[in-house]
């Protein structure tokens, strides 16, 4: 009590502060509260104990998703191979097994776990600022124009290194500046004005992507398409780059939290209740570009998980984004280590694209969230 | 303790032409004027959405225009007109983002913010819905806990946009009856919009007439609200008496249309 009095009085700083008492509500009150408190916020006990568990999830789902495959490899020969390469210690390991778990299932394992985390936070970044539960990286087109970006790099800058995330992030910036701009009516923006906008520019990106590849070498051209259905195979070299670039804006947005629960409510009411709505816009749009941007030039456009998984995790945990902004990093790693290990297996010895898979899962999802919040 | 000097604001046209009031300790100042008349604009100016184009609003003497947002969010709560919320939070997540201006930008409320909140809930009757969803409330349990959002940050003035605009008579009168007490506790002012020129008659201790951009007037309901001004402010044909109940203006507005009834049908 006596810290909040001096709290108050170095507020107001004037004579209305000096005489307003500090709140005094009765002891049952806050005693109810805080029993009904377990369910009706979220407390750092809560947030701990769930991400604990969504960690778990993951690196099971990690386990899983590098002994299956058409070489199937044991979870003891796994635990094997990790701590002799980790600890330079000798065990009986049989060497393929070995190149195939260190050279190849372990850096696609890795991509998919940061693509996913990144394209869900990118989607719950989306969401809280467009006030929309329907917002996703590839819907609102931001993906596709990242996929330009990259492409031009692919085309035009192929010599220079690291241009395609830079050119993918670019692509990914104005694309979300001009959806937003087209989703604004004179009333502001409304959900379904602000999907349209997004279908049309992606309509629109889609035939810029198929202008592009038909610019690209023959040589080169199956890798070009595989990359743009979405698939996590590729490119190994840039992990480093990438994973830094999505962790990077997972924080970003993290550190954003508490203002985007605000903002996820309305502009004007956040404005009031303090937040320095500008500046929170822009940094947090340009940390989900920044995301998707990373995102696509490794993998691809892969579609939906931006939308199914803050959705789900906000199902179970409630809506506040100190919880759904790490745990869809979570949910969305083994989401989609799961969709990546049935693409790698379903049609044996040959491989479905990932981006194939999320598309099965999200659109019939999309369909029933679009007609439940219209 | 709200001095409003001289604000001017416009988009194309001029929404407010230089108006000055000033809003007393303790006081309900009620904001009355036809639709279109810049009232929402004022508000809108005092919290801190929109920037005048001209003029000063100083809270105890600080200027609140130059003042960082948290910083004026701490002095002022604010009940807007209609929260849309489309993502399921629980009413307590929504009135613990009233204490946003006071806690950390990252991390989690105090025991102080816990505090505070539990006393606006408290004040507002919302403790027993604490964890329901905010978009499965009533109309009028959903106001109450915009109310106690705004409260939870223990403001020196409180903003509220039609706060009884989309309620039934019973909760007009109770949404009212809490702020008026609140005034009365000396624990804040309020400045008040509205279109319920009984309940503004009834409740305020002052109101506040804009016409144009303009005020008209602004007084003890008894000396403003005169018949004559209030058909020069809504350009509608009413009737001014005497509550017998309270002895505050009473207003009763008559219809225009022919056959209706009333003095207008009889003039034509």
């Amino acid at each position: 009590m006596a810290i909040n009095q001096t709290n108050r009085a170095s507020i107001d700083g004037g004579e209305a502060g000096a005489n307003r008492e500090p709140a005094r509500a009765d002891f049952v009150s806050l005693e109810a509260l805080r029993m009904a408190g377990l369910r009706a916020r979220l407390t750092p006990g809560r947030l701990v104990l769930t991400l604990a568990v969504l960690l778990a999830v993951l690196l099971i789902a990690a386990a899983f998703a590098i002994a299956i495959g058409s070489e199937h490899i044991s979870l003891s020969a796994l635990v094997k191979i990790l701590i002799s390469e980790t600890t330079g210690r000798a065990f009986d390991v049989v060497p393929e097994q070995k190149t195939i778990i260190w050279d190849i299932r372990f850096p696609r394992v890795l991509m998919g776990i940061i693509v996913g985390a990144g394209l869900s936070v990118a989607g719950t970044a989306y969401q809280a600022l467009l006030r929309n539960p329907l917002a996703d990286p590839y819907i609102l087109g931001v993906s596709t124009g990242a996929a330009v970006g990259a492409l031009s790099a692919t085309v035009f800058a192929e010599s220079i290194p690291v241009s395609r995330p830079v050119a993918a992030f670019i692509g990914a910036v104005l694309t979300i500046a001009i959806v937003y701009i087209l989703g604004q009516s004179r009333q502001g923006g409304s959900s379904e004005r602000l999907i349209l906008a997004g279908v049309i520019t992606n309509a629109f990106l889609s035939s810029v992507v198929i202008f592009l590849v038909t610019a690209v070498a023959d040589s080169r051209l199956r890798s070009v398409f595989s990359w743009l259905i979405g698939d996590l195979s590729g490119e190994p070299g840039l992990l480093a780059v990438v994973a830094g670039l999505i962790l990077a804006g997972i924080v970003i947005i993290y550190l954003n939290a508490r203002s985007l629960n605000l903002l996820m409510v309305g502009e004007q009411e956040a404005l009031a209740l303090g937040v320095e709505v500008r500046r929170v816009k822009i940094v947090v749009y340009v940390a989900a570009s920044l995301i998707t941007g990373a995102a696509v030039a490794v993998s691809g456009v892969i579609g939906f998980v931006g939308l199914i998984i803050p959705h789900a995790v906000r199902l179970v945990g409630g809506s506040d984004n100190r919880l759904v902004v790490p745990a869809s990093a979570l949910v969305g790693g083994s989401f989609l280590l799961f969709a990546d290990t049935v693409a790698r297996t379903v049609i044996a010895p040959r491989e479905l694209h990932i981006g194939v898979i999320t598309a099965l899962i999200g659109a019939p999802i999309f369909v029933y969230l679009l007609r439940r919040t219209s | 303790m709200l001095q409003i000097k001289d604000i001017r604001f416009g988009y194309k046209e001029p929404v407010l032409k230089g108006l000055s009031f000033e809003v007393r300790p303790g006081e309900l100042l009620s904001v009355l004027g036809p639709n279109g008349s810049g009232k929402s604009s004022l508000l809108k100016i005092i919290v801190g959405i929109l920037k005048p184009a001209g003029g000063s609003v100083l809270l105890d003497g600080r200027d609140l225009t130059a003042m960082a947002r948290r910083e004026a969010a701490r002095l002022i709560g604010y009940v807007a007109q209609e929260s849309a919320v489309r993502f399921p939070l629980t009413a307590m997540e929504f009135i613990l983002q009233g204490r946003f201006a006071q806690g950390r930008l990252v991390g989690f409320e105090s025991e102080d913010d816990m505090r505070e909140a539990a006393w606006a809930m408290e004040k507002t009757g919302t403790i027993e819905f604490a964890s329901r969803p905010i978009n499965e409330l009533s109309g009028g349990e959903r106001q109450r806990v915009m109310l106690a959002r705004a409260l939870a940050s223990r403001p020196a003035l409180l903003v509220l946009d039609e706060p009884v605009a989309n309620l039934d008579i019973s909760h007009q009168v109770k949404m009212l009856d809490l702020v008026k007490s609140l005034t009365s506790e000396g624990e804040l002012s309020a400045i008040v919009v509205t279109h319920e020129l009984n309940l503004a008659a009834e409740f305020s201790t002052r109101v506040l007439m804009i016409k144009d951009g303009e005020a008209l007037a602004c007084g003890a309901p008894r000396e403003a609200l005169t018949e004559e001004r209030l058909r020069a402010l809504f350009d509608a044909d009413l009737l001014v008496d005497v509550n017998p109940a309270s002895g505050a203006p009473r207003i009763t507005v008559l219809s225009t249309s022919a056959g209706a009834g009333g003095r207008a049908s009889q003039s034509k």
